[in-house]
Parts: C-alpha cells; sequence; structure tokens
C-alpha cells in the first residue's frame, strides 16, 4: 500500500473538534488539493500528518508504515515535508544555509564525524551542497543564495521554506496555502513549479484558499467543513456539488 | 577577509600565542594560563548560548566536576594522563544524565535550573569526604605524560593553549557542518527544524554534553595546574562571568567567546590590582567584579546588543563598502 493513508482521525482542543472521523487515501503521485472555509480543519489536519500535533484518534499510514504516533522529526525522515502558512526562517543563517538544513533527513554525518571532518562528512556536505543547488535553482532563489535569511521579501521567505521541504526530496510534500500573499507573477510561478513537481511523481497534498487555483492542478480535492469531510471528487465534481456550494456561500442546501 | 589574509592573521596569532608565555612574568603567565582555560569554558558555552540558544548559568558545576574527576584520580594513584582524559568525559556524562530533565526548560527557566544544579553539587561537594568536603583536594600531583614532568607555569601554559586550540577547531568543524546548521536552525525556530528531521531533544542534549565537555577538560588541567580543588574554587561568579564575557565578546562567534573572555579577564584583573593595594579593604575586589560583571553586560545590552566582534565585524563591511 503506497501513498498516505488518513483512517477516522479525530483532533479536539478542549471539548471542540478541530479534525473529526476524517478518512482519506492520497496515491502516489497524485496532487490533492484540501479545501473548505476558514476554520474547517484544514492546517490542523495537516499538522496532525506531520506530527506538530498528536492525533486524538484514528490511525495515519505513509507507504504502509503506520505513523501517527511518531514524532514530528521521525515522520520527517520518513519523507513527510511540510511547508508552513507562516514563515519559519532560521534566522542568522544564509538562504543557502536554510536550504541546506532540509537535507539533514538524506544525510547521517554526526557531531563526531564533523569534529574530526571524517569521510562521512565530506561526503555529506557534498550531497547536501548539490541537493541545496537543486532546490535553489527549481525555486528561483540561485542567487539569493548568500543573503541572510532574515533580509529576505516575504514572498521569496516562502520560496526558501519551500525550497527547503524539496531540498529534503520528501516521499509526501504538505504545503500550507504556499499562494497566499504572493503577487500574481510569483503566484504563476508556484503554479508552473507545483505542475513541474506533479510530474516528476511527488505526493503532494495542497491546502489552498484560492479554489480555482486549486482546480488547476489538483488530480482531486477533498472539502473539509467543520471538521469533517462532506466531499471528494475531481475538480469537476466538486465545483457542482450542492454541499461545497453551500458551505462556500453558507446558503441553505 | 581573504583566504590568504586569514592564513596570516591565524598564523601570527599562533607564533604571537607560542611566544607569549616566554615573556610574560610568574604573575602574568598564571594570567594567560587561567584566560585559556577560561576561553575553553566559554567556547563551548558560546556554541551553547550562540548556536543551540540555550542558557546555562552553572557551568563551572562542569569546570569543577572535571576538577574533581582529574583530582580524585591522581590521588588514587592514576596517571595523570588518565585524569586529563576521563575529566572531559565525567564532566559530558554528568551533563548527558542532568541534561535529561533540565533542558525541558527553556530560557530563564533553563538559566535558573542550571544555577540550582550547581548549588546543589557545590553543596554535596561541601559535604562528601571522600570529596574532601569544604576543604577539598589536596596534593594533586603534577601532570606528566610518561617522564616527561609538566612542573612549571610555562609547560602549562602551552598544555591550556594546545588544549584551547583543539577545542576552537573542534567548535569551528562542528558549526561549519550538517549538525551545527542543525543547532543554529532549532536556535531559532524548533518547529521547523523538526519538520526538517532534526530530533531537536537530541541535538540540544548533545551540544549541552559538549560544552560540558569543554569546561571539563578546562578543569581537568586547573585541578594539575594549582594541585588544589575545593568548593570555593567553583563559585556561582565564576558561572556568571562566563556569560558575560560571551554576551559581551558576542554570541554566535567562536572569536567573539575568545574576544569576551580576553576583555572581562584583564578587566577584572587590573581591578583586583587596584583593590588589592595598600590599605584598601578586603572585600573590594570580589565587589568590583560583581560590578564589573553587571556594568558590561549593561553597558554591551545597551549599546551593542549583538556583542563586540558581531559590532565590530560589521562596521568593517560598512567600511568596505
Amino acid at each position: 500500500m503506497s501513498g498516505l493513508e488518513v483512517s477516522a482521525v479525530a483532533k479536539h482542543f478542549g471539548g471542540v473538534y478541530a479534525v473529526r472521523d476524517v478518512s482519506l487515501s492520497v496515491a502516489d503521485g497524485e496532487l490533492r488539493g484540501i479545501i473548505g472555509p476558514n476554520g474547517a480543519g484544514k492546517s490542523t489536519l495537516f499538522n496532525v500528518i506531520s506530527g506538530h500535533l498528536a492525533a486524538d484518534e484514528g490511525a495515519i499510514s505513509l507507504d504502509g508504515r503506520r505513523i501517527e504516533r511518531l514524532p514530528p522529526h521521525q515522520r520527517a525522515g520518513l519523507g513527510v515535508s511540510i511547508v508552513f502558512q507562516a514563515a519559519r526562517i532560521f534566522r542568522g543563517m544564509t538562504v543557502g544555509e536554510n536550504v541546506m538544513v532540509g537535507a539533514h533527513r538524506t544525510t547521517s554525518a554526526g557531531f563526531t564525524a564533523a569534529a574530526l571532518r571524517l569521510p562521512a562528512h565530506r561526503r555529506d556536505e557534498r550531497r547536501i551542497a548539490a541537493a541545496a543547488h537543486a532546490a535553489l535553482e527549481m525555486t528561483g532563489l540561485s542567487e539569493f543564495a548568500d543573503r541572510d535569511a532574515g533580509t529576505l521579501p516575504h514572498g521569496l521567505q516562502r520560496s526558501m521554506q519551500l525550497a527547503r521541504a524539496l531540498c529534503a526530496e520528501p516521499s509526501l510534500l504538505l504545503l500550507d496555502e504556499p499562494a497566499s500573499g504572493l503577487r500574481a507573477a510569483e503566484r504563476e510561478d508556484l503554479i508552473e513549479l507545483l505542475r513541474k513537481l506533479r510530474d516528476t511523481g511527488l505526493t503532494i497534498m495542497l491546502v489552498e484558499h484560492d479554489v480555482a487555483l486549486v482546480g488547476r492542478l489538483a488530480d482531486r480535492i477533498t472539502v473539509l467543513d467543520l471538521g469533517a469531510v462532506i466531499a471528494e471528487g475531481t475538480p469537476g465534481q466538486i465545483r457542482d456539488h450542492p454541499q461545497v456550494i453551500a458551505a462556500y456561500l453558507g446558503a441553505a442546501p | 577577509m581573504s583566504r590568504v589574509t586569514r592564513r596570516i592573521a591565524l598564523g601570527i596569532g599562533a607564533a604571537v600565542t607560542l611566544a607569549l608565555p616566554l615573556v610574560l612574568d610568574s604573575g602574568q603567565l598564571s594570567i594567560y594560563i587561567l584566560l585559556g582555560l577560561t576561553a575553553i569554558v566559554t567556547v563551548g558555552l558560546s556554541m551553547l548560548m550562540g548556536y543551540a540558544g540555550q542558557v546555562s548559568l552553572g557551568q563551572a558545576a562542569f569546570y569543577g566536576i572535571g576538577a574533581y574527576t582529574a583530582g580524585l584520580l591522581a590521588l588514587h594513584g592514576w596517571p595523570p594522563l588518565i585524569g586529563l582524559v576521563a575529566a572531559p568525559l565525567a564532566a559530558a556524562l554528568a551533563a548527558l544524565v542532568l541534561g535529561v530533565p533540565l533542558l525541558r526548560l527553556r530560557g530563564h527557566h533553563l538559566a535558573f535550573a542550571t544555577l540550582a544544579m550547581q548549588l546543589i553539587l557545590l553543596s554535596i561537594a561541601d559535604n562528601q569526604a571522600w570529596m574532601g568536603g569544604s576543604i577539598g583536594l589536596q596534593g594533586i600531583p603534577q601532570l606528566s605524560l610518561g617522564s616527561l614532568e609538566f612542573d612549571t607555569d610555562m609547560s602549562y601554559a602551552y598544555v591550556t593553549w594546545i588544549a584551547l586550540a583543539g577545542v576552537v577547531l573542534t567548535a569551528r568543524n562542528v558549526i561549519q557542518s550538517r549538525p551545527g546548521r542543525a543547532l543554529r536552525a532549532l536556535a531559532t525556530s524548533e518547529v521547523a527544524a523538526e519538520s526538517a528531521g532534526i530530533p531537536v531533544g537530541r541535538y540540544k542534549l548533545t551540544v549541552f554534553a559538549l560544552s560540558a565537555g569543554f569546561a571539563g577538560l578546562a578543569g581537568g588541567i586547573y585541578a594539575f595546574y594549582l594541585g588544589y580543588v575545593s568548593p570555593g574554587s567553583f563559585p556561582i561568579l565564576l558561572s556568571v562571568g562566563y556569560v558575560v564575557m560571551v554576551v559581551v565578546g558576542g554570541l554566535g562567534t567562536i572569536w567573539g567567546a575568545l574576544a569576551g573572555t580576553a576583555a572581562v579577564t584583564l578587566l577584572v584583573q587590573l581591578l583586583n590590582q587596584l583593590g588589592t593595594r595598600d590599605g584598601v579593604p578586603g572585600w573590594l575586589p570580589s565587589v568590583l567584579s560583581y560590578a564589573v560583571y553587571a556594568v558590561l553586560l549593561i553597558a554591551v545590552v545597551l549599546y551593542l546588543p549583538r556583542g563586540i566582534v558581531p559590532a565590530l565585524v560589521s562596521l568593517r563591511r560598512r567600511a568596505d563598502s
């Protein structure tokens, strides 16, 4: 069983369910859009998949392996990469170094290898540099590699986070509203990049407010409302789904 | 700075470092040794504070653990070299064990917890007969390597500064590497670091142990050099001093730790000499050193919040452009 399998997952804060009884399966190489009104539980679902929030109920498996009890760094180690909605950058490090951190999971040289400059250190540094170079190239950030990450404008900080996630060579990429706050040209670049990534066979989950954008990219779309799945299907099916229209427009069904 | 000028600067620095013990008088030489030992501790603390974002106000405890380990082993007839190797290992091991509960805390909480740890360890040392109680350990033999006896201050100066060079090299190598980037990353965002697959808890613990190991090494040399250690050798003031040195020099740079250590140590020594003149009350030196820590810390935080070395570096950059 490859791909991501989420079954009957629930997460509540106090008495309020942010996510309840959510089941979905994302096939290998699929680009899945997740849409829903504000407070539908999209970001919570992502955090439960990445491990930053622990699921209260349910199971999550990645490529047939149960992951719902693993801490976030181990899930990252298995190939789950998340790009948060808010820019989380490593201050005091260059853009290139920020991206290089992404390659942590694919390498292993530790403190001893680094302190003694053992061959493992040199091999990993070469590998990290190559992966970071490729990720910077893909996101159009090569020219900023030596800049202090804190001095980048917001849009480029978002791109840098995506570059960091790509540098990890993920098997599942979670993107939480990557287009929010981007200018029109940046948005087109992002769509182009996501298409390219999809064509490489990477499994992607995309939370996005902009329904039209998701419709252009996604193979299938899952619609959340009040923490539960209310519809799932191809972009065409979702567009005409009465419950989806109701959830978005607030009209009675 | 280009590679060549950097090499030349390093070469000159090394030459001066090696030549200094030959020209210093005995009082100056002991300050020189103390400076080197202190720098070994502060380079480690700078990694912990500047790169991993964790504050320790109990670093002198690890210095003490190293000193007691070396002293006890030597007094029980082990070769001094074993004691010198065991000192950093014991300190690092203590940090690994104590760090598991301590590093669940952050920021001020961690600072206070490490302070409390040192007070507890001091009080234990004060009351344990096998550790010499409040009198401490006396008659610790000299460091020796086969037939080579380290019985002069000059030989300890070289041991100290070679150890410091090793510590600086180790710290530099770690910082410019995969684990080093991971440390710098988790210092600013633990959540994002975890998402990149970094085991944040384990990395914090490792750098805590590494910084303790450096302190333990300095403590080991100190025990052989002075031949005497007691709980009174490792006061809280020492731990506070280390933090002040790191902050004054500038967090997040090894050279900052070295510059801060040199500046503060020399200033405190100068005030000590003023304070121990005839007719000056006996309590003055310790009051002065507390005062100088306080004044320095406030002045740096107000006027050079990033510390001396980073401020100089950005001044240079501005002059260049």
